[in-house]
């Protein structure tokens, strides 16, 4: 099985540090997000992985070789960096097909990966005739070309229309399910939050969290319940009796924060309050990354990553 | 990673863009074309160079093709894609420069002949002789061949086409049209100016025929040096 491996990885780009001592892994069997906002350091980290920039200091490696040193490595990770990277003036099976001939990668493939994105129909129509969709999915079918153990995507839904964005999330959870290694970079949290297992998260080069995806939400965004009743006095009176704080909302409701739907139900049911709606606040991934990047985004003009 | 699969890959890459295998053909076109218009109004005094007076013209093509050739990798993150697939950055350039240099080869080779043939053709003074021909054919070749390598070291150092064309084509021009007759000193070891003696019947300066093209090869293989080094020494 074949981890990406991250130590101590360092990148200064005249003395502004883009990467800052970064070390994380990236294990097969599930899919990992990476997160963060704009500038942080994500698209350096993956050049870095690639081998296409060199580090300032620290090492990248993908079953503990540097990815300069596999041979034919189509064959063993799969990169999506830049939907424009094929020539506007080649046919999408051309440019494949190029990049098949580099690896050794039989024809088949090309066809099958084709097929595989939903692009079999305009294989013989030049880039430049392709929405930026389908430049998505020529990139990602690139990425596919030679089977590999490894699949890195920067921010894949990028461009997508909806039955799009449905189709990578399935994707990107077949990959995992067969066993792969599948790291998926975006600054999208609710979408990553629909396929990820597993966030790598950034802020300003340094790392913030590397943690299930469950316990990143559990650890930041206390849960809280949502109750609709017809006697408000009597549920607030009940609530503040057993140490709750119960907070009107705009539409008649109450929420209560640091509690469970189990308790607070009951509660009701044994004081006899009537119940419309009892529901449980779910903590999203967007609360509980705005709450630990708020600190770090980096919102002045530095220029951005490529 | 062996040498082959990526020469094929960059070979599927140039003959997969129309705008390469036109300048491909304009090699052959420019200098059959220009040679038989040169060929019309010659006086007869240098009749290899009155057959082959085209491959001024010809040249801009096979420049072009050398130095698009390269910098298509440059556009939109292309060549990040190229070096994933390709890591070893020497090996892909070599790969790149050989899928450049042998199809403008092959070119050269067809285009010898038949413009030969056609200023002959419309010519009415006298005809080159067969060896000359045959000096004029291979130089002809060789000297296109090495000007698209030269563009293509020159744009990998640029990392752009529109940068290499605007600097080689004006200085080509400025050379061959404007300190082209002060015969003798430095101008002769430019790199057209240096390759292009295998084109004359006869020459006066320090250089002959093979040895000007020693001297192009030179250019060649400098401008190739420089382009390999900035690719490996910058990120991509």
């Amino acid at each position: 099985m074949t981890s990406i491996d991250v130590r101590d990885l360092t990148k200064e780009y005249g003395g502004r540090r883009a990467v800052d001592r970064l070390t994380f892994r990236v294990r097969p069997g599930r899919v990992t997000g990476f997160l963060g906002p704009n500038g942080a350091g994500k698209s350096t980290t993956l050049r870095l992985v690639l081998g296409l920039d060199r580090p300032t200091s620290g090492t990248a490696t993908i079953g503990g070789r540097p990815y300069t040193a596999l041979r034919e490595p189509l064959r063993h990770v799969g990169a999506l960096l830049d939907a424009q990277a094929a020539h506007g003036s080649r046919t999408g099976r051309d440019h494949l097909r190029a990049l098949a001939a580099s690896n050794r990668i039989p024809c088949e493939r090309v066809e099958a990966v084709l097929e595989e994105t939903g692009l079999a129909p305009a294989a013989r129509r030049r880039v430049r005739t392709y929405s930026l969709g389908m430049r998505q999915r020529l990139g990602i079918a690139a990425a596919l070309l030679g089977d590999p153990a490894v699949v890195v995507l920067d921010e894949p839904s990028n461009g997508l229309d909806p039955e799009g964005i449905v189709w990578i999330r399935r994707l990107l959870r077949r990959l995992a399910t067969e066993g792969r290694t599948v790291l998926v970079s975006s600054h999208l949290m609710n979408e990553t939050a629909s396929f990820a297992d597993h966030l790598v998260v950034l802020g300003r080069g340094h790392l913030l969290a590397d943690t299930p995806i469950r316990d990143f939400i559990h650890a930041r965004v206390r849960p809280g319940v949502r109750i609709r009743t017809t006697d408000g006095t009597a549920l607030a009176a009940l609530l503040a009796r057993h140490g709750y704080d119960a907070v009107p909302t705009e539409d008649r409701g109450w929420t209560v924060p640091d509690a469970r739907v189990e308790d607070i139900g009951r509660l009701m049911s044994e004081a006899g309050v009537p119940v419309l709606e009892l529901a449980a606040e779910e903590a999203t991934l967007e609360q509980a990354y705005l709450d630990l990047t708020s600190a770090e985004a980096e919102f002045a003009a530095q220029p951005q990553e490529a | 990673m062996s040498f082959t699969p990526v020469l094929r890959s960059e070979w599927i890459k140039i003959r997969t863009l129309p705008s390469l295998v036109g300048s491909l053909g304009a090699v052959l076109l420019a200098t059959v074309a220009f040679s038989a218009l040169g060929a019309v109004g010659t006086d007869g005094t240098d009749p290899l160079f009155s057959a082959f007076f085209g491959v001024g013209f010809g040249q801009t093509a096979a420049i072009a093709f050398g130095a698009t050739a390269v910098s298509a990798e440059f556009h939109g993150g292309a060549l990040r894609l190229t070096l994933s697939a390709v890591p070893d950055r020497g090996r892909w350039f070599a790969a790149k420069a050989t899928a450049i240099g042998v199809p403008v080869l092959a070119v050269g080779l067809l285009t010898g002949p038949l413009t030969l043939a056609v200023a002959g053709a419309v010519s009415g003074a006298t005809a080159p002789t067969w060896t000359e021909g045959l000096r004029g054919t291979l130089g002809c070749a060789l000297y296109l061949t090495l000007m698209a390598l030269f563009a293509a070291g020159v744009a990998a150092v640029l990392r752009s086409g529109v940068a290499t064309l605007s600097t080689l084509i004006p200085f080509l021009l400025i050379v061959s049209f404007v300190i082209g007759d002060m015969s003798g000193g430095v101008a002769d070891f430019l790199p057209d100016r240096a390759g292009q003696v295998a084109l004359h019947s006869s020459w006066d300066g320090t250089l002959g025929p093979w040895t000007g093209l020693a001297v192009t090869v030179l250019w060649a293989a400098a401008a190739l040096l420089a382009g390999a080094w900035s690719l490996r020494r910058r990120d991509a």
